[in-house]
């Protein structure tokens, strides 16, 4: 007890010392309250990103594993790739429906596409001159041999291209989302409508090679946004003969005609990304072919958080940074401090203080200091830092936001019916439910802080526990006489 | 080495025996002490006397557990300074006067003391009237308590330095050169205090000295000679 009192009398004693020591901690602890509060804002919103990326599995072919054995001269190694190639079995909706029962699956939308011709409609197609080079894509000149690609979507959530801005709504019928998924009804590109001089709600039909029609209803037009640095070497853009329905309507086409060829994309949302080896082996045992490996959209995920991640890197070498000079200042302080009160300790020993009080003594003088100043350091880190990090925070809330405005606008604008929750998974982040931060400066920084703050008295206290334990107390006194 | 008034005695507290002290950085032979054996008694006041160098200054810290003989053993009450703890030794079993006093500057009189009563975990209601007390027996009045030692003259200073090394009641007081900054006067008063304390209350007082009129107060004088280097 009578070390406390000492070390409160020592305090009051050494008034100048003791405020300049605070006031470097008292800039210390602002600075650490500040980065601190900036590594939790980013962590959450790093969090936050990863949450709202859903956590995407598709299926690819492992050209790698194909191609082991391939040797482009050798004849029989082509015959024997493409035999290799045509042997890969593909895989259809009921061995999607397989795969994604599976407790690492938490859900699954696919793309199913064939080729059919028209019947009441034309192909947006003009014929190049002779000199004009052929650069393929389906609006030109092409040697598909179907004149449309009918693509089916299984939910919104697959309906990619509308996600990221490929595809624009420019007209859509009222209740067009509310019958998307349930009929024979389809969005086409403004360019086949303006060839076709198709609107809403008329009916087109196409028909497969054996004749048989199919009836659709457009409930929406759609546009292609070109890329600005894409080259205009055709009239109708890529998608001008694609048109879109749901995939029950292109499962049903592709079961009454064996013959027609249809490429089915699955994608699977997962809990982990540290489950797909799991989950591939699983679907190997489902009888996926080997050929096939599963990718991750962790990549793109990740990239999305990068300026954040910066911005964290960034806080922690400034911590590191303003702990290391203000250690060190500490630490020179304390022995300015231990030398100018080497009598105090010599006459201490003699009385009969030991060390370890005496040591403590000093330890207590730096921590009731500290944690004076560490408190009105928090205080006013914890009122700058919440700037900062909203700040911070309303520069991605207005980017997330824009970035949602843009999508509801690629559909058309019907967002009111729920767009934004069902977009989660495409990679919206959720930040926009939250405009401030109340607690930037919580419990667990406070926490970091009084450990940073206890860390750098103990680290600076080590200038006077070695000196008072160096001190020889008859040698201080001889001096001193 | 003159001994005067030598006697036989069982009331020994303090024992020295063929102690030699050496520096850590000194050569194998040169020694600050060599070979000395003396016996110190309760209710008895000594002076070691000696030339400057002949380690007077080393003895006592050797006494007063600052510092460890290299050879040979003291013995406080029975026991070897070697086993005991050294820091408990201090604040409890010795009370060291110095010279210069050695008062911390920016306490009071009685704040000194009770820092002394404090290091010896003395559980006592008053420590201040105790203080005052102290300061009464060493003949400093009670106006003198509450102020900053700095303010009190060399004698005041060394009575406070008395009381202090008094507020643990120790068995034994050491004194190096206790009035090697006093006047006449003051000198007899405070051996007075020193000879109060060996005969009325039998505590072991040991005074460090070269001033032959302490050495003539005294009951017995140690003499201590250089050691040859």
């Amino acid at each position: 007890m009578f070390i406390l009192k000492n070390a409160w009398i020592s305090i009051k004693r050494n008034k100048g010392r003791n405020i300049l020591i605070g006031i470097i901690i008292l800039i210390i602890a602002c600075f650490c309250t500040i980065t601190l509060a900036i590594k939790n804002t980013a962590n959450y919103l790093i969090n936050s990103y990863k949450n709202a990326y859903e956590k995407e599995v598709t299926i690819s072919f492992n050209r790698e594993n194909m191609m082991k054995n391939f040797n482009p001269s050798d004849e029989s190694s082509r015959e024997d790739a493409k035999e290799k190639f045509d042997s890969i079995e593909s895989f259809t909706v009921q061995d999607i429906k397989s795969f994604a029962d599976s407790d690492y699956v938490k859900s699954y939308y696919y793309t199913y596409s064939l080729g059919l011709n028209g019947n009441n409609i034309e192909k947006a197609e003009i014929e190049t001159d002779n000199d004009m080079p052929d650069f393929g894509g389906r609006g030109r000149k092409e040697n598909s041999t179907t004149d449309f690609t009918l693509t089916g979507y299984s939910s919104k959530e697959a309906m990619s291209e509308f996600i990221s801005g490929t595809y624009t709504m420019s007209e859509i019928a009222d209740n067009a989302w509310d019958i998307a998924f349930d009929g024979n009804y389809a969005f086409i590109n403004s360019e086949l409508a303006d060839y076709n001089d198709l609107k809403l709600n008329d009916k087109i039909k196409l028909e497969d090679e054996d004749g048989n029609t199919y009836e659709l209803e457009i409930i929406g037009i759609f546009k292609e946004n070109e890329d600005e640095g894409s080259e205009q070497l055709s009239m109708f853009s890529n998608s001008a003969n694609t048109i879109i329905t749901n995939a029950d309507v292109v499962s049903d086409i592709a079961s009454k005609n064996e013959d027609l060829k249809a490429n089915i994309n699955p994608t699977f949302i997962i809990d982990s990304y540290d489950n797909v080896d799991k989950l591939q082996t699983e679907f190997y045992d489902k009888g996926l072919d080997e050929n096939y490996v599963l990718k991750t959209n962790e990549e793109e995920a990740t990239s999305g958080v990068s300026s954040i991640q910066n911005i964290n890197s960034f806080a922690t070498t400034f911590l590191v940074i303003t702990l290391i000079i203000g250690g060190v200042v500490l630490l020179v302080l304390n022995m300015i401090n231990i030398r100018e009160r080497k009598y105090e300790i010599g006459v201490l020993r003699t009385i009969g203080i030991s060390k370890i009080k005496l040591t403590m003594q000093f330890v207590f003088e730096l921590v009731i200091v500290s944690l004076v100043a560490l408190m009105i350091g928090a205080g006013a880190g914890a009122l700058s830092s919440k700037g900062v990090s909203n700040a911070l925070l309303a520069n991605e809330i207005n980017s997330t936001n824009a970035k949602t405005e843009e999508v509801d606008k690629n559909f058309g604008g019907m967002s009111d019916h729920g767009m934004k929750d069902q977009m989660h998974g495409r990679g919206m982040p959720v930040v926009q439910a939250y405009d401030s931060i109340d607690a930037v400066v919580d419990i667990k920084v406070l926490l970091e802080l009084l450990g940073i703050g206890l860390s750098l008295v103990l680290v600076s206290s080590i200038a006077s526990m070695v000196s008072i334990q160096r001190f020889s107390p008859l040698t201080i006194l001889k001096e001193r006489s | 080495m003159a001994v005067k008034n030598k006697k036989e005695n069982n009331n020994v507290i303090l024992s020295i025996k063929n102690a030699s002290y050496r520096y850590s950085d000194a050569d194998k032979d040169e020694y600050a002490l060599k070979n000395i054996s003396f016996d110190f008694e309760c209710g008895k006041i000594y002076a070691i006397r000696g030339k400057s160098g002949s380690g007077k200054t080393t003895l006592l810290s050797l006494i007063s557990g600052l510092e460890k003989c290299t050879e040979g053993e003291i013995t406080f009450d029975g026991k070897s300074l070697k086993n005991m703890n050294l820091d408990k030794y201090r604040n409890s079993d010795i009370g060291i006067v110095f010279q210069s006093y050695n008062l911390l500057p920016f306490m009071t009189a009685s704040e000194n003391i009770i820092l002394s009563m404090d290091a010896n975990g003395l559980k006592i209601k008053n420590k201040k009237a105790k203080a005052i007390e102290l300061m009464a027996k060493v003949g400093l009045k009670e106006v003198y308590a509450n102020r900053k030692v700095l303010r009190l003259s060399g004698g005041e200073q060394q009575r406070v330095a008395i009381a202090r090394s008094l507020s643990y009641n120790p068995k034994m007081i050491i004194a190096d050169e206790p009035t090697g900054n006093l006047d006449k006067q003051t000198e007899s008063e405070i051996l007075e205090i020193f000879k109060t304390l060996a005969h009325d209350e039998n505590k072991c007082v040991i005074i460090v000295t070269h001033s032959p009129n302490v050495c003539e107060k005294v009951d017995t004088v140690y003499d201590l000679k250089s050691v040859k280097k």
